[in-house]
């Protein structure tokens, strides 16, 4: 994979590389679900093939991109956001830390769920960072605790606090 | 006549509309004959043409049940040009070219006869003309939509009008694209990227004008310049719920991807009782229901389509 590489899957989603992950994973549903063969807006405009190639291009993009969240290429030049040295942060993307861990493993959601007892909704967005359908604070803390331990992640707090940061609500201090 | 048309002098030329799509019965005369009769309210000089040779029933939906003169007088010679047979309408600044009568030979034209049919629209007395296509992606069909400068694909949410509108486009795409690449000499080069087509991936249109940027990147660059101006309108007719709404936007994102052309937005005609209402007492939905949803939804595709003479309007 080569910086052109990303540069066409961001093209291919119709966004810019400073885009979050959120409006990455936002763009590429919306896309799989417009070349879906059963959408009405695109029927007859591709044929079986071709309309798999480009459901195939897309799932790639989405790849090539959250792998190079989790492990940023090489840097020839200064980075150009602030943080993009720091994305393998556990406080900065603290889903993608979970994610990466978990497979490191060889787990799926679904191992997580039955060993941690929460509910796979919660886990599916509490690492797709889905701010808004992440549960109350009080109740993330403990999943999110129990998440980590269970997926072996080294700083648990760390973590922890990263997802305190970015969720919306008030915090129980407030 | 407005402002802006004084400006431009004596010599100013009618801006012509196209109305196509592919498929039969989606609304496309009754849209035709509303854009026109709604501008000609206005003051502005439109000429209505019927197109839709063998199919013709312009005339009905502004009133005319029989009209005197048409289109086939033009091919049996016994009319000279275009501005013979230009018939007036009840309604003022509005005229009628029609297309009735005309024999089932003559829907499809030879080339010189309708290459002499579009150079003498251009030069008609009017504002605005609008030619109202048949259904079919016949290249008449199509050069009678490359000519205008204001596209419009009418469609109904439905699969098969969806099919015929893609189909439609992609005819006349092609078509303008072919015609482009001759004036640019470029057809070996062309050639050479479509023979790789499968090792580069190349699917669409958009993907060969990519693939061509790597050949030659300065054909590439007119060849897109000259495609880019090809923007016709998305008009999604008889719009009932919020996915019929959804359709048009979903459908200009997917030409952008297809095509690399940006339709910008589409335009949406609400479902509307009235409009059959109107059809079958034989008088035009606007003048019998003029605040209806039909009448303010071609409203909005008029400023859609013409933003700066509404903006000029409101100013002054």
């Amino acid at each position: 994979m080569d910086r052109d590489d990303l540069q066409r899957s961001y093209a291919l989603l119709g966004l810019t590389s400073d885009a979050n992950l959120r409006e990455v994973e936002t763009a590429y549903r919306q896309l799989r679900e417009l070349f879906d063969e059963a959408s009405l807006a695109t029927y007859s405009l591709l044929d079986y093939a071709d309309r798999q190639e480009k459901l195939e291009s897309l799932q790639i993009a989405f790849d090539v991109i959250t792998q190079s969240r989790i492990c940023p290429l090489p840097q020839d030049e200064p980075p150009v956001t602030s943080d993009t040295g720091t994305v393998c942060d556990p406080r900065t993307t603290p889903g993608l830390h979970l994610q990466q861990h978990r497979e490191r493993l060889g787990l799926s959601l679904q191992d997580v769920a039955e060993r941690t007892k929460i509910g796979i909704y919660h886990l599916r967005n509490i690492e797709a960072q889905n701010c808004d359908k992440l549960p109350a604070n009080v109740y993330l803390r403990g999943f999110v605790r129990e998440f980590a331990r269970t997926v072996s992640v080294e700083d648990v707090d760390a973590v922890v606090d990263g997802f305190m940061a970015i969720s919306r609500q008030p915090t129980e201090s407030n | 006549m407005t402002v802006t048309d004084q400006q431009e002098g004596q010599q100013h030329r009618p801006r012509i509309w196209a109305i196509g799509g592919g498929k039969g019965g989606v609304g496309k005369s009754v849209i035709a004959s509303g854009l026109a009769m709604s501008l000609a309210a206005r003051g502005e000089r439109c000429i209505l043409f019927d197109a839709d040779l063998g199919g013709a029933n312009l005339h009905t939906f502004v009133g005319m049940p029989n009209p005197q003169r048409t289109i086939s007088d033009l091919f049996r010679r016994a009319a000279a040009t275009l501005d013979d047979i230009l018939l007036p309408t009840p309604f003022p600044n509005l005229s009628l070219i029609s297309g009735a009568r005309a024999q089932l030979d003559m829907a499809n034209p030879a080339w010189l006869q309708k290459v002499k049919l579009i150079r003498q629209l251009t030069i008609l007395p009017a504002d605005h003309i609008f030619i109202d296509l048949g259904a079919g992606s016949s290249f008449n069909m199509l050069d009678f939509f490359l000519a205008a400068q204001n596209g419009l694909l009418v469609l109904m949410p439905t699969p098969t009008a969806i099919e015929n509108t893609y189909h439609f486009l992609k005819a006349s795409y092609y078509r303008r694209l072919r015609s482009v690449i001759r004036h640019l000499e470029a057809e070996d080069l062309v050639d050479a990227a479509l023979a790789t087509k499968v090792q580069n991936g190349v699917r669409s249109p958009r993907e060969l004008l990519l693939d061509l940027q790597q050949r030659d990147p300065q054909v590439a660059q007119r060849l897109q310049r000259a495609m880019a101006r090809f923007t016709p309108k998305l008009v999604v007719n008889q719009v009932q719920r919020s996915e019929d709404r959804e359709l048009g936007a979903k459908m200009v994102i997917a030409c952008r991807d297809f095509f690399g052309i940006d339709m910008g937005e589409p335009a949406l005609i609400r479902n509307d009782e009235r409009v059959l209402v109107a059809l079958k007492s034989r008088r035009p939905v606007l003048e019998m229901f003029p605040g209806g949803p039909f009448a303010e939804d071609i409203r909005r595709l008029l400023a859609l389509m013409l933003p700066a003479k509404e903006a000029s309007h409101g100013q002054r």
